[in-house]
């Protein structure tokens, strides 16, 4: 009896997906087998980029932790051994730990005067009223940002060299007597970075102002709040989670600075990311360059996360 | 300061905040700018030692920089990977922005992050760790990758990839799903309706992430770095190595080129799609 029951159903149910399927040009109706097919079509539609991804991206990053914990033969090319002589080499010699504090310090000073730098700036492009001037400010930031660091690195070589066009204003106005040296300081490193960095955090706080709005500044200002009392006090409060994530980029960024600091800041002054070429390149040492890019990779993660959980205890989520 | 001439809204313009966050916009622009300005100003004087103020003005850096055939090489090679780069990042990409941009399914933001990562990966490391493992696979292979087209063609994908995804999935997510449907339920197939219904939609969001990913792989200096070989040379590292050893005008007329091919391929971009919405 169950069994006919069964039999009737299965063959109703039949009957409706055929009828259904005529209806609508022969695609499988809506619900289970539509959701299931979506499913996989999902799958095939991402493939391809995740091979990508995978392959090119993650698989090599997995090999490079490999490398910096095998042993350094110069005569074989062959990852050999489980060592941790590399990162005890990194974090023993003085030498390295300078070159690591003096990247954290370049950075950390990047960020914050692309922050004071960048809040004016932002704030005048979100408060701008002209259109025309908006598109042309915004423009004028994002072309820079994507221009590539080669070509500015360059302006600054020819802005900041010892003949260079500030040297040569500050002599014929009589300021200095001799030439300055800026380019292949550490200034001039900070200086270039920040070019680099600034339409970075720009562009971050800019359209956190622009989504907060007028409504709330007036507000306070309707409530008898001067200016800079409404933007300390309003604004900018509202824009933390904008300026936290601009900090972020800043200070990531500058930590892997390659191009500014072997252009503009000499062979003496040196950072992370060149040692990381350096080592790999020049001295063949994949196993110890390996550990300097993992390094450096491990402390920026490790500073983001920390100062994203402390904010978000301040502030509340991010 | 009387705020009727100023393009600042009045109620922000008394005392000194104003003036502050105006000296402040302007510094930054400075910051910004003046390198850029120099190097093209540069590229115009007449003596090849760079002085100030130039002698005099010419173009003749610009037929030198065409003619020395580093700076025409690395050109032509940054052209073919940018092409290369954003078809592959195209057609790997804009599939997987269409399945991102249909809403929440488990495992969606691990995809998401995983496809952007590579904007976030230092390039350095990322070129570093891409080389050691080519290499890896040429010692089990024996098939050359690292230092060869192909693998440059792999790595600038990869650059390209995240902006693609992110700016296609951007201009899908505003997308009414009702109106595909509606083609759909006229009796439209499926690729019918993605023809004549979705894809007009996304175009802007595809062309700009078409023009971002071959801007980005064009520029890209660090993450080429590694996989660089005798003769297949990209136009940023050329600049750099031969800044490494001079300065003169004919790398600011070859640098000048470069500020205006990027800046017109913007202002282009800007037209279909506005620029702030990509970050």
């Amino acid at each position: 009896m169950d069994r006919v029951v069964e039999q009737g159903i299965q063959g109703v149910s039949a009957l409706a997906i055929t009828g259904e399927g005529s209806l609508t040009g022969g695609r499988p109706a809506p619900g289970g087998t539509d959701r299931r097919r979506r499913r996989s079509t999902a799958g095939w539609l991402l493939f391809p980029s995740l091979t990508l991804v995978l392959a090119g991206l993650i698989l090599p990053l997995a090999l490079m932790a490999r490398t910096s914990v095998a042993h350094f033969d110069a005569a074989s090319p062959d990852l050999v051994g489980f060592t941790l002589e590399n990162y005890a080499r990194f974090f023993g010699e003085p030498f390295y730990l300078m070159i690591l504090a003096r990247t954290l310090l370049v950075a950390l000073s990047c960020t914050a005067i692309c922050l004071v730098l960048g809040v004016p700036a932002a704030f005048v492009i979100s408060r701008v009223e002209s259109r025309t001037l908006k598109t042309a400010l915004i423009l004028a930031t994002i072309i820079p940002l994507l221009m590539g660091n080669a070509v500015r690195a360059a302006g600054w070589m020819v802005l900041l060299a010892d003949k260079g066009l500030i040297n040569s204003a500050l002599l014929s106005a009589g300021l200095i007597a001799e030439p300055v040296r800026i380019l292949y300081t550490g200034s001039a490193v900070v200086i270039g970075l920040i070019a680099v960095l600034l339409p970075f955090m720009v562009i971050s706080l800019e359209s956190v102002f622009e989504n907060i709005g007028t409504a709330y500044e007036e507000a306070a200002q309707t409530m008898g709040a001067p200016p800079w009392t409404a933007f300390f006090r309003v604004t900018l409060p509202l824009a933390m989670p904008g300026v936290f994530s601009g900090c972020l980029l800043c200070f990531v960024l500058a930590m892997n600075a390659y191009a500014t600091p072997v252009l503009i800041g000499g062979p003496s002054f040196q950072m992370m990311a060149p040692k990381v070429f350096e080592q790999a390149i020049k001295v063949y040492n994949w196993p110890f360059a390996a550990t300097i890019a993992l390094v450096l990779m491990a402390v920026t993660l490790v500073l983001s996360v920390a100062s994203s959980l402390a904010l978000q205890k301040r502030y509340g989520v991010l | 300061m009387t705020g009727s001439r100023s393009p600042f809204p009045r109620f922000l313009s008394d005392g000194s905040f104003r003036p502050v966050m105006v000296g402040g916009c302007v510094a930054a622009f400075i910051m910004v700018l003046s390198p850029l300005a120099a190097i093209i100003w540069v590229s115009f004087f007449e003596n090849k030692i760079i002085s100030f103020p130039p002698t005099g003005y010419t173009f003749d850096w610009y037929r030198a920089a065409a003619a020395m055939p580093q700076f025409r090489d690395g050109f032509f090679t940054s052209l073919e990977l940018g092409v290369v780069a954003t078809l592959v990042s195209l057609i790997v990409g804009v599939p997987a922005a269409l399945v991102l941009a249909r809403g929440r399914f488990p495992g969606r933001e691990a995809i998401q992050s995983l496809l952007l990562a590579p904007l976030i990966v230092p390039g350095i490391v990322a070129g570093a760790a891409l080389y050691m493992f080519l290499i890896e696979v040429e010692l089990a292979s024996g098939v050359q990758v690292a230092m060869t087209f192909t693998g440059l063609a792999i790595a600038h994908s990869l650059i390209a990839l995240p902006w693609t995804v992110r700016l296609v999935t951007a201009s899908l997510v505003g997308l009414d799903p009702q109106l595909k449907e509606a083609a759909l339920t006229m009796g439209a197939r499926e690729f019918t309706a993605f023809r004549l219904v979705t894809w007009p939609l996304i175009r802007p969001g595809v062309v700009a992430g078409a023009l971002f990913a071959f801007i980005a792989s064009f520029v890209d200096l660090e993450k080429s770095l590694f996989l660089v070989g005798p003769g297949m040379t990209t136009l940023p590292i050329v600049i750099v190595n031969y800044l490494e050893w001079s300065i003169d005008p004919t790398i600011a007329a070859v640098a000048t080129v470069q500020i205006a091919i990027i800046s017109a391929g913007l202002v282009l971009t800007d037209r279909y799609f506005k620029l702030a919405r990509a970050f």
